[in-house]
């Protein structure tokens, strides 16, 4: 499978700008040369250099430090909607092409009305109307980003619900967790695999939007996005400031999505075969 | 690989020498085709140094099997190859226009005017989305220059001339609200809307039902007669061809293996190919091993009685009746529509009956709960086999795992025994065991279906319902499936109900006939009698319809008097 | 072949005329828009109800903030009742949801102003932003997806879906800043800040929302792209585009009559997909760039849990993404009707 996807270019490069994201995401906090909330009055947003490699912020505060820091709980924070995601949209989008028609129409009228909901606004207010916290956010997250994951197991799950192979398998008398186990399940892990790899992406994009307005963590705490929102705000003085922070949401983000098409795409190949 | 086959010797052209019956002018070619090949992106080959000519008002059939080149030949002729593939070198004439060096506006002038095409699957030819009326008008007023009245008038005569006789109905229905045979008619329409002179018909009668066939040819060879069309005719079918054409090219992995007159083709096949292909029309009696006599005297292993069902409020079935003994075959005989899917589909439960009743070895099975249902599919006892073997088996799953998985939902056998099982089931259909491990998508379509019928057999099934078994394996494999089925009669007593739309088939391997019309039975009795005189109307049309092959063309009418 | 005593009528049913068949497509366009209407009104009050569930999730409690910190128990008691909170769940939204449908979204718990009033104000500005990123979206989307789509394979396609790649992978704040830096800090011909009413000075106007409108737009013109250009590849490969082109039409006439209507189906879905995107994401833009608009009305609101205004912020986007949905959806049905058929 890993052998498979390293064909592709783009999947290598992927591969290697996840490896460098895991590593910031685990060990980043060690790895940082200064301590990411110490404030040093006598430089202020300096520039890039020797001594604050990515430069300062107005607090003083070295942002390579605080890029590093912050990579954990911006990780972190995407996984997790992610996951919840996944388990609120997978089982349900399975469910709903098999279990009669009433339970499908409901379902349907709910995720129809999640995909209805204004994405950011509904994110910023349900974390802000449940305690403004990570976990609020990831959490409103990931019942935002459900559609997605529900429409793809759904649209994996109609595809195969109509096979000749399953209406033979219910002919020989299987029941419908039998036929799930053991005709649907597998079929569909792969299409949502690819779903959760470009929705990981998205959810680092969102978590930022989110962190970049003051959603979900607590102002001193370093994260990419809040380090994009200071960043942004000293445009002026440091007009290069907010580079490093952008490139590494965005290279991630890309990584993310690149994979996806890789994975898509040798899907696609193998059933060709 | 053009250099590959410029050394070949010139006397592979073939012509096709087609005089007029008038002394002049001399026949000078309408098309003429020489030592085209097409490649692939990657340099294969897919046509080969086909050559022949045709001249105006011609006949000329095109036979072989899917992959033969025959559709890509004409594809080259109309430069719409598929994306990726090229004439790699060749000529092709239209009348004194060499096609090879066409420039889009000369093309665009040609096609649709002079040269134009109907094709298999008729109904994608057309805009989904948009009236056939409107799509005969713009066809009309893209070659003709007609005004927007004088188009519609123009399109509604079309429609009534190809046999529509509520043509303004017709003009405005959608794609999807035509048959295939409506929508080939209005493809023919539209074809010939500008009158063209020479007409390709790709595949054009393939997949519909032997009357709706029938229909077509006659109107195409109708068409052909009126107006002094060429024609070329491509098929798989080397009956549908030779009742047409008066010329015949059999073609075989991109390459011509015969051509020459039909009679003569047909008479005096150069090519083993050929040969076969003329054998596949024999009617094959599988086996007359008297199974019936005794099977009669027992009670019925099947009965329906009064039957209805359908969906929803549509009823396709009617008030049917039937009974089968043990180790007895019915064939099961309609064309698409007629029921004979759904009636099989009510006896194993999927559709519920809405009145009549099915009982199976004496006991009632239809308006089963869910639990008994499931307990008698547990059994084994009755058993379905699709058309498309590699559509119902789980392309995940090998071979043998498919053929365990209904052992195994029973439950209460061991793992050696499912083993044990599966290799005796294997056995049964003489697949050899090592393609157990395999997955569908490796086997050829013959031995695909084998598995299938294994999988069946493993449960040790009292009544087989088969739906269109054999429709989709060559002539060979079916031959042996058919053999197959037959003993499984004979040797195991598996009663069997067999639905096919190739009376062939059914004439081989059935001992009594159904004839389901419009979801009612309206002719049943012993096989060989019913085919041989069938005495319902709709039984005679299917069994006339049915194409044969007819080397003598002298019963049709000369294909230049109608100047 | 052969002869044929009793031929087949071509239609199995009795002769239909033109009239009925019109009827016919008549009664099923009915049908489509009646559906589209059936299934939106539940998603619409399912969407209301989870809205109206996040306040009371929240546990902000009106009462208390009425009362305030020196009131006895009783009084807030009383004031819970006055306001119907002690009932069920289901009555209060009930309660709520008829208000809304009247016109009235309750008052600010902060300030007292009526939350209608308030979003009234804020609604311009965040239509102007989200209607010109969407006017954007779709005509540089569909334009690139179009010219992607019938080059497929080409240097210009490729070059299309990089860009469409690449510009996915950005959160709209980053393109906001970069436009930013292009457009106001480097050659200085637009603000980076503020919003003028489109009646005091149109250019000024178009001026101050054209960076937002622009970055938020991007990711429109990337997904209506890609679609399109899915659609057309797709489309360009039937079997009635061979058809046409064997009947003589012209190429143009091809791709716009033909392939085009039948092309548009994801892209047009996608579209509908992208609405809730663009209204929820002109907060972050209006952050971005300081303006006062409905998003940041939304998220200041939801800072200080004044429920009212953010219930009837959501509402309202709610409403604006249900009728562009629905618009979408009849479009659709409208163009293919095969397409309808089938779902």
């Amino acid at each position: 499978m890993i052998r498979q996807l390293l064909r592709y270019p783009s999947a290598r490069a992927a591969f290697v700008i996840l490896a460098v994201v895991a590593v910031l995401a685990v060990f980043g906090p060690f790895l940082a040369p200064h301590d990411p909330l110490a404030q040093d009055g006598s430089a202020l947003l300096q520039p890039p250099g020797t001594r604050y490699w990515l430069g300062t912020d107005a607090l003083g505060r070295d942002v390579f430090s605080r890029l590093l820091a912050g990579s954990t709980v911006s990780v972190l924070a995407s996984l997790l909607s992610v996951s919840i995601g996944l388990v609120l949209g997978v089982v349900p989008g399975l469910l709903s092409v098999f279990l009669g028609r009433r339970f499908e129409w409901i379902n349907l009228r709910v995720i129809d009305a999640l995909m209805m909901l204004p994405f950011l606004v509904f994110a910023i207010a349900m974390t802000a109307m449940l305690g403004n916290g990570l976990v609020q956010a990831m959490f409103a997250v990931g019942i935002l980003i459900t559609p997605a994951f529900f429409r793809v197991t759904r649209a994996a799950a109609l595809s195969i619900a109509n096979a000749e192979y399953i209406e033979a398998a219910r002919l020989m008398g299987a029941s419908t967790s039998a036929i799930l186990r053991r005709h649907v399940v597998a079929k569909v892990l792969p299409p949502v695999a690819v779903a959760a790899a470009s929705m990981t992406g998205a959810c680092l994009s969102i978590v930022a939007s989110l962190t970049f307005l003051g959603i979900g963590v607590v102002p001193p705490d370093p994260t990419w996005g809040g380090l994009l929102a200071t960043d942004l705000a000293n445009l002026y003085d440091r007009p290069f400031g907010p580079v490093a922070p952008a490139l590494l949401i965005v290279a991630t983000v890309w990584a993310l999505n690149a994979l996806a098409d890789a994975l898509r795409d040798s899907g696609r190949k193998e059933t060709a075969a | 690989m053009k250099q590959a086959h410029s050394d070949l010797p010139a006397d592979n052209v073939v012509t096709l020498d087609i005089r007029h019956r008038r002394p002049e002018p001399p026949a000078e070619p309408l098309l003429s085709v020489r030592n085209l090949h097409v490649v692939t992106a990657q340099g294969r080959e897919l046509v080969r140094d086909v050559s022949f000519e045709l001249a105006a008002g011609g006949t000329l059939g095109i036979v072989g099997e899917s992959g033969s080149g025959k559709s890509l030949t004409c594809r080259a002729i109309l430069d719409v190859l598929p994306p990726g593939l090229n004439v790699a070198s060749g000529s092709i004439r239209f009348g004194d226009v060499d096609l090879s060096r066409l420039d889009a506006a000369s093309w665009k002038d040609l096609r649709g005017k002079a040269l134009s095409a109907v094709f298999q699957d008729p109904g994608s030819y057309l805009n989904p989305s948009i009236p056939v009326g409107r799509q005969l008008v713009e066809a009309i007023r893209a070659t003709l220059r007609l005004g927007r009245t004088a188009a519609r008038d123009r399109a509604l005569e079309l429609l009534r001339q190809v046999g529509f006789e509520d043509a303004d109905a017709v003009y405005r229905q959608y794609p999807f609200e035509l048959s295939g045979g409506m929508a080939q008619r209005v493809l023919i329409a539209i074809a010939i809307c500008a009158g063209p002179r020479l007409l390709i018909a790709d595949e054009a009668t393939t997949a519909l039902d032997v009357t709706v066939q029938a229909e077509v040819l006659d109107l195409i060879d109708r068409l052909r007669r009126e107006q002094a069309l060429t024609l070329i005719l491509v098929s798989h079918d080397l009956a549908v061809v030779s009742q047409i054409c008066e010329h015949v090219i059999v073609m075989r992995d991109g390459a011509i293996v015969d051509a020459g007159p039909t009679r003569s083709v047909l008479g005096n096949p150069q090519s083993a190919y050929t040969r076969s292909l003329i054998e596949d029309h024999a009617v094959h009696t599988i086996d007359s091993a008297p199974s019936r006599a005794a099977a009669v005297q027992s009670a019925p292993l099947l009965a329906v009685k009064g039957l209805h069902a359908g969906y929803g409020i549509r009823t396709v079935i009617q008030d049917v009746d039937l009974e089968l003994a043990p180790g007895e075959i019915l064939g099961l005989i309609g064309e698409t529509g007629s029921g004979k899917t759904t009636l099989l589909r009510t006896i194993l439960g999927l559709i519920p009956a809405a009145s009549g009743t099915i009982e199976l070895g004496g006991a009632r099975i239809d308006r089963l709960k869910a639990g008994p249902l499931r307990e008698l599919r547990r059994s084994g006892t009755l058993q379905y086999v699709f058309q498309d073997p590699l559509r119902s088996l789980d392309p995940d799953l090998t071979i043998s795992a498919s053929i365990a998985e209904g052992l195994h939902l029973r439950g209460d056998i061991g793992r050696a025994a499912v083993s044990e099982a599966v290799d005796d089931a294997l056995k049964a259909v003489g697949l050899d065991p090592a393609l157990a491990a395999r997955l569908p998508r490796h086997l050829s379509g013959g031995q695909r279906q084998r598995a299938v019928i294994a999988r069946a057999l493993a449960l040790a099934p009292r009544l087989l319902l088969l739906d269109e078994p054999v429709s989709a394996l060559d002539a060979v494999n079916r031959l042996h499936v058919l053999k197959l089925l037959r003993s499984l009669a004979v040797e195991k007593h598996i009663a069997q109900v067999f639905i096919s739309h190739d009376l062939g088939s059914v004439a081989g391997i059935a001992d009594r006939v159904a004839v389901l019309y419009r979801g009612r039975i309206v002719e049943t009795g012993l096989a060989a009698q019913i085919l041989a005189s069938p005495s319902h109307p709709y039984t005679r049309r299917l069994l006339d319809a049915a194409p044969r092959l007819s080397a003598d063309r002298s019963e049709r009418p000369a294909a230049f008097t109608a100047h | 072949m052969t002869t044929i005593s009793e031929p087949a009528p071509p239609q199995a049913a009795p002769i239909v005329t033109g009239r009925t068949i019109r009827l016919r497509h008549g009664k099923a366009l009915l049908r489509h828009v009646g559906g589209t209407l059936g299934i939106t009104l539940p998603v619409f009050f399912i969407a209301t109800l989870i809205t109206f569930l996040l306040g009371v999730v929240s546990g902000l409690d009106p009462a208390a903030g009425i009362a305030g910190d020196a009131a006895s128990p009783e009084t807030v008691a009383r004031i819970r009742t006055d306001l119907g909170l002690d009932q069920p769940v289901v009555f209060q939204y009930l309660h709520w949801i008829g208000g809304v449908l009247r016109g009235d979204l309750g008052t600010s718990w902060f300030n007292g102003v009526p939350a209608s009033e308030l979003i009234l104000q804020r609604l311009p500005i965040s239509l102007s932003i989200a209607g010109v990123a969407l006017l954007v979206g779709v005509v540089f989307g569909l334009g690139l997806g179009l010219v992607a789509g019938v080059r497929h394979g080409g240097r210009l396609d490729r070059a299309i879906t990089l860009f469409a790649a690449l510009v996915s992978s950005l959160p709209p704040f980053v393109v906001a800043f970069v436009l930013i830096l292009i457009f106001s800090l480097w050659l200085g011909w637009l603000p980076s800040s503020g919003y003028v009413p489109f009646a005091d000075d149109p250019i000024g106007w178009l001026a101050a929302v054209s960076i937002p409108a622009v970055a938020l737009s991007v990711d429109v013109i990337a997904d209506l792209a890609r679609q399109l250009r899915t659609g057309l590849v797709v489309a360009l490969s039937e079997n009635y585009v061979t058809g046409a082109v064997v009947r003589g039409l012209s190429r143009r006439r091809i791709l716009f009559v033909h392939v085009l209507r039948n092309a548009s189906g994801p892209a047009l879905t996608v579209l509908a997909l992208k609405v809730p995107m663009l209204i929820g994401g002109a907060v972050v833009t209006e952050a971005i760039f300081n303006m006062p608009g409905m998003g940041k009305l939304a998220a200041d609101s939801a800072l200080r849990g004044d429920v009212p205004v953010v219930q009837g912020t959501l509402v309202v986007s709610i409403l604006l993404i249900l009728a562009c949905n629905l618009c979408v959806n009849i479009l659709l049905g409208v163009l293919q009707p095969a397409a309808r058929r089938r779902s």
